[in-house]
C-alpha cells in the first residue's frame, strides 16, 4: 500500500490538477515543458504563415492558367464540331478505377489528414464494393501510415511532394495516368484532396478527372448561373474559333495539357490548404497552452503558499508549545 | 455498570473544554483508561457523565477526557472511579439494537440485557493466532471487484473528500453485502451527520436478509458517536463498537462485518482532545500520537484463527489531499484502498472511483488469477495512457494524436463510462434498478472492451449498466427514441 501513496505524490497530469496541495516542484516542472511546447507551436504558426503565403502565390498563379484552360476544353466541346477525343468519352463499362488521395507529410496541422483520411477511406470502401479492379494511390506520409494502420495496402505511394510541387513531379504521374487511361487499363481516375475556396475556407473534395468530359460537366454546373449563361453564350460565339490546322490536332495537344494542369492544381491546393490548416491548428495550440500555463501557473502559486503557511503553522505551534 | 464496593470519591479541581481535571487521594489513583462518573443534580442541571483517565498529572490529580458534554459541571463536583475501563454490552443481546459510546441504548426501546460486558480498551489478537487465509470477497461492484477486489477477513478503505460519495457505498455495501451474508454485522457512526445515521437505521429494519424474511437489523448492532458528540465520544465508539465485533468473532466464530463511517473523525476527536491534554501539536495540527492511536484501533480490526472481521471504513480526505496526515496514517493499514475523486464525479460518473491511485493488496494472480490480474492491469494501462494523452489532448486537440493512442483514447473513454454502475441505495433517486454483477461477467465485459469488440457502441451507452450486453441494450432503446 506505501507505495500507492508515493504513486500519488509522484502522480502527474490530471492529478496535480484537483489537489490543492499538489506538489509545487511537479507543478512547475509541467509548466516548463508546456512552456516549451507552446514556443515550438508559436514558431510552427510563424513558419506556416510564411510557408503559405509563398504557396498561395503559386496556387493563385496557377489558377489563372487553369480556369482559362478548362474553359478552353469546355468552349471547344461546346463549338458543336464534332470533336472525338478519348480523354472526352465516359467509358460505358469502368472495371478498372484508380483512387488518388492526396495528404500532408507532416502531421501538427489539425484536422487535415484526418479528414482527408476519413473521406478517402470511404470512397475507398464504396469504389471497392462496385468495381472490381480498384487501385489506391496515397501521396503523403501521413496517409501511408492511416491506410496501413487500416490494414489496407496501397498500390503506390509517394513521399517526396513537399510544400513545393512542381509541375515536373506532377507530370511523371499525370502522364502515366494519361497513358493507362488510352492504353485501357484505366476506366476512371478519382482524388480525394483539400479545395482551397478561400483562406477561411477549405474542403475535402472527391473529384473525378478522367474522364476529363466528367469535369467539364462538373465544373459548369458548380460555377452555377453565370457559367451556365456562359455555357449558352458559345453558340453565338463559335465564330471566334477557327481552328488551325484542324481542330482535332488542337484537341490533341489540348486535353492531355488540360488534365495535367488540373492535377497540379489538386497537389497546390492540397499544399496551401496544408498551411493554412497548420496555422489555425498551431494558433490555437498555442492559446490553449498559454491557458494551461495560466491555470498551472496559479496552482503552483496556491501550493507554494499552502506550503509555506502549513510549515509556519506548524513552527508557530511549535513554538506556542514549548512557551 | 458496575461500581465498586468502597467507592472511591474524587473532586473536580478544574474543566477546560471536553477535558476534566479530578483530585484523588495520594495512593487511590484511578489508572489509565478508567472510567470516572459524575453523577449530579446540582441547582436543577441533572449530570450524568463518564469520562475516561488520560494523564496522572501528579499531587493527587488526574485528567480525564469526557465522553459526553461538560456543560454543567462544576468545580468540586464529586467523581467517582468506576475502577475498571469503559464496558460495554456484547452478545446476542445486542443485535437490532442501537449504542452510544458508553453502551446505553438510544434506540428508545429500553435497556439491553445483556449477560456480558466488554471493557472497550483491549489487546489486539496476538501474532500466533491471526489468520493468514487469502480470500476475494465478492462485492458485485464492477470497478471495486475488478480493480479493488476485497479480502474477507481483510480491511477495505473508501476514501475520499468532501460529497463523493462515501457513504453512499459504505451503505450499499451494507446492502449488497448484509442482505447476503449470515453472520453479525456491526455499524460504527463515528462524527457523521446523526441524520444518516437514522436512514440507515431504517433501511436496515426494512431490507431483508436473503428469503429468510428476517430483517437485516436483526443480525447487526448499531454504535453512534455522531458529529453532535463531544470529541472524547467520537474519540472512543469505534472502539465500543469493534469490541462488540471481537465479541461475535472470539465467542461464535462467525463471519463479522465491521462498517465503520468516518475513520477519519477518530483522528480529528483525537486532535481535538490532544492539545487540551497538554501534547505539543505535530504536523499540520494534528496530535503528535497520530500513527500509535490509529495502529491500536486498527491492529484489533482483524482475523484470528476462530472467526474473521471483514471491515470497510470510509475515510474523509480534507481538502481533497490525500497526503494529509489523517488519511495517510490510515492508507498503510488497509488491505483494500478505493480512492474516490473529484475530477471523476464531476463528469457525473457514480461510484466515483479512480480506477489508477485505488489499489488493493490481493491484485496479484497469485490471488485473484492470472485472467483477472491481466484484465485489470490491461484496463489500468489503457487508463493510464489516456492520462498522459491528456495534456497534448489540451494543447493540439485529439486529431493530432497517432492512430494507435486514438484508439486508446477512445477505449479509456469508453472503459472510464463502463465503471460506473446503479446502485441499489440509489434506485430511489436513479430510478435505475441497482445491478449485482458476478466478478466473472466483469472480467469478461472489460475484457471484450478492451480487445475491441464495442468500439460500436457509442460512448453514452457505457453509462450507468451492469454487463457488457446491456450497454447494447441500452443503446439500441437509445435509437429507438429517436
Amino acid at each position: 500500500m506505501p507505495q500507492s501513496i508515493c504513486h500519488k505524490l509522484g502522480r502527474c497530469p490530471s492529478h496535480s490538477l484537483d489537489s490543492p496541495m499538489a506538489n509545487p516542484r511537479l507543478l512547475d516542472k509541467r509548466r516548463k515543458s508546456i512552456r516549451n511546447i507552446r514556443k515550438i507551436t508559436r514558431t510552427m504558426e510563424l513558419i506556416a504563415t510564411a510557408r503559405f503565403k509563398k504557396a498561395m502565390d503559386r496556387a493563385s498563379a496557377a489558377t489563372a492558367y487553369t480556369n482559362r484552360m478548362t474553359k478552353l476544353v469546355q468552349d471547344l466541346l461546346a463549338s458543336g464540331l464534332d470533336v472525338h477525343h478519348p480523354l472526352l468519352e465516359k467509358r460505358e463499362k469502368v472495371e478498372n478505377v484508380t483512387l488518388l488521395v492526396l495528404t500532408a507529410n507532416r502531421g501538427l496541422c489539425g484536422g487535415f489528414n484526418g479528414n482527408l483520411q476519413r473521406a478517402g477511406f470511404h470512397r475507398w470502401m464504396e469504389l471497392k464494393q462496385s468495381i472490381p479492379n480498384c487501385k489506391l494511390e496515397i501521396v503523403g506520409k501521413r496517409g501511408i501510415a492511416a491506410f496501413k494502420f487500416r490494414g489496407i495496402t496501397p498500390d503506390a505511394t509517394y513521399s517526396h511532394f513537399e510544400d513545393k510541387p512542381s509541375f515536373d513531379e506532377v507530370d511523371v504521374i499525370a502522364s502515366r495516368y494519361l497513358d493507362e487511361y488510352i492504353t485501357g487499363k484505366l476506366d476512371r481516375l478519382d482524388v480525394v484532396y483539400t479545395k482551397f475556396q478561400s483562406i477561411a475556407r477549405q474542403q475535402v473534395t472527391i473529384e473525378t478527372l478522367l474522364p476529363l468530359g466528367a469535369i467539364g460537366a462538373d465544373a459548369a454546373a458548380a460555377t452555377g448561373k453565370a457559367a451556365i449563361e456562359e455555357s449558352k453564350a458559345p453558340s453565338g460565339r463559335n465564330a471566334i474559333y477557327e481552328f488551325l490546322p484542324s481542330p482535332d490536332s488542337i484537341l490533341e495537344e489540348v486535353v492531355p495539357a488540360s488534365f495535367k494542369i488540373k492535377l497540379f492544381k489538386c497537389f497546390l491546393d492540397s499544399a496551401v490548404s496544408e498551411q493554412i490548416a497548420r496555422m489555425v491548428a498551431m494558433k490555437s495550440a498555442t492559446e490553449n497552452a498559454g491557458d494551461l500555463i495560466h491555470t498551472l501557473s496559479r496552482q503552483y502559486n496556491r501550493a507554494r503558499q499552502g506550503r509555506i503557511t502549513s510549515e509556519l503553522m506548524d513552527v508557530i505551534g511549535g513554538v506556542e508549545a514549548l512557551s | 455498570m458496575s461500581t465498586a464496593t468502597t467507592q472511591n470519591v474524587g473532586r473536580i479541581t478544574q474543566v477546560i473544554g471536553s477535558t476534566f481535571d479530578v483530585e484523588y487521594a495520594e495512593d487511590q489513583l484511578p489508572a489509565i483508561y478508567n472510567a470516572v462518573k459524575i453523577v449530579s443534580d446540582h441547582k436543577g442541571v441533572k449530570i450524568n457523565l463518564t469520562g475516561e483517565v488520560q494523564q496522572h498529572l501528579g499531587g493527587g490529580r488526574v485528567r480525564c477526557v469526557a465522553l459526553g458534554s461538560t456543560d454543567g459541571l462544576i468545580r468540586g463536583q464529586d467523581c467517582v472511579d468506576t475502577g475498571e475501563p469503559v464496558k460495554v454490552p456484547v452478545g446476542k443481546a445486542t443485535l437490532g439494537r442501537v449504542f452510544n459510546i458508553t453502551g446505553d441504548t438510544v434506540d428508545g426501546r429500553g435497556p439491553v440485557d445483556a449477560e456480558e460486558y466488554w471493557p472497550i480498551h483491549r489487546d489486539p489478537p496476538k501474532l500466533a493466532d491471526l489468520s493468514t487465509k487469502t480470500e476475494l470477497f465478492e462485492t458485485g461492484i464492477k470497478v471495486i471487484d475488478l480493480l479493488t477486489p476485497f479480502v474477507r477477513g481483510g480491511k477495505a478503505g473508501l476514501f475520499g473528500g468532501a460529497g463523493l460519495g462515501k457513504t453512499v457505498i459504505l451503505t450499499e455495501l451494507i446492502a449488497r453485502i448484509a442482505s447476503a451474508h449470515g453472520g453479525y454485522s456491526v455499524f460504527a457512526g463515528v462524527g457523521e451527520r446523526t441524520r444518516e445515521g437514522t436512514d440507515l437505521w431504517h433501511e436496515m429494519q426494512d431490507a431483508k436478509i436473503g428469503d429468510t424474511g428476517r430483517s437485516v437489523i436483526d443480525q447487526t448492532c448499531m454504535v453512534f458517536g455522531q458529529m453532535n458528540e463531544p470529541p472524547g465520544s467520537r474519540l472512543r465508539v469505534a472502539l465500543s463498537a469493534l469490541t462488540m465485533a471481537e465479541y461475535f468473532r472470539d465467542k461464535t466464530g462467525a463471519d463479522t462485518l465491521l462498517f465503520v463511517d468516518n475513520i477519519f473523525r477518530f483522528s480529528q476527536a483525537g486532535s481535538e482532545v490532544s492539545a487540551l491534554l497538554g501534547r505539543m501539536p505535530s504536523a499540520v495540527g494534528y496530535q503528535p500520537t497520530l500513527a500509535s492511536e490509529m495502529g491500536a484501533l486498527q491492529e484489533r480490526i482483524a482475523s484470528t484463527n476462530k472467526g474473521a472481521i471483514t471491515s470497510v471504513q470510509a475515510v474523509y480526505v480534507p481538502a481533497d489531499d490525500p497526503t494529509d496526515p489523517a488519511p495517510a496514517t490510515a492508507f498503510g493499514q488497509l488491505d483494500a484502498f478505493v480512492y474516490l475523486e473529484r475530477s471523476i464525479s464531476e463528469k457525473g460518473i457514480y461510484p466515483a472511483v479512480d480506477p489508477l491511485a485505488s489499489n488493493s493488496r490481493i491484485l496479484d494472480p497469485q490471488y485473484v488469477g492470472e485472467r483477472h490480474f491481466k484484465c485489470a492491469r490491461r484496463v489500468q494501462t489503457i487508463l493510464q495512457r489516456y492520462r498522459e494523452l491528456q495534456d497534448i489532448i489540451a494543447i493540439l486537440g485529439v486529431d493530432e494524436l497517432a492512430e494507435e493512442d486514438k484508439l486508446v483514447v477512445q477505449r479509456a473513454r469508453r472503459i472510464e463510462r463502463f465503471l460506473s454502475q446503479p446502485f441499489l441505495v440509489a434506485e430511489v433517486f436513479t430510478g435505475k434498478p441497482g445491478e449485482i454483477t458476478p466478478l466473472a461477467e466483469t472480467i469478461r465485459s472489460f475484457e471484450e472492451i478492451c480487445d475491441g469488440k464495442w468500439d460500436h457502441l457509442p460512448e453514452s451507452a457505457f453509462l450507468y449498466v451492469g454487463v457488457i450486453e446491456q450497454a447494447e441494450a441500452q443503446w439500441k432503446k437509445q435509437q429507438q427514441k429517436q
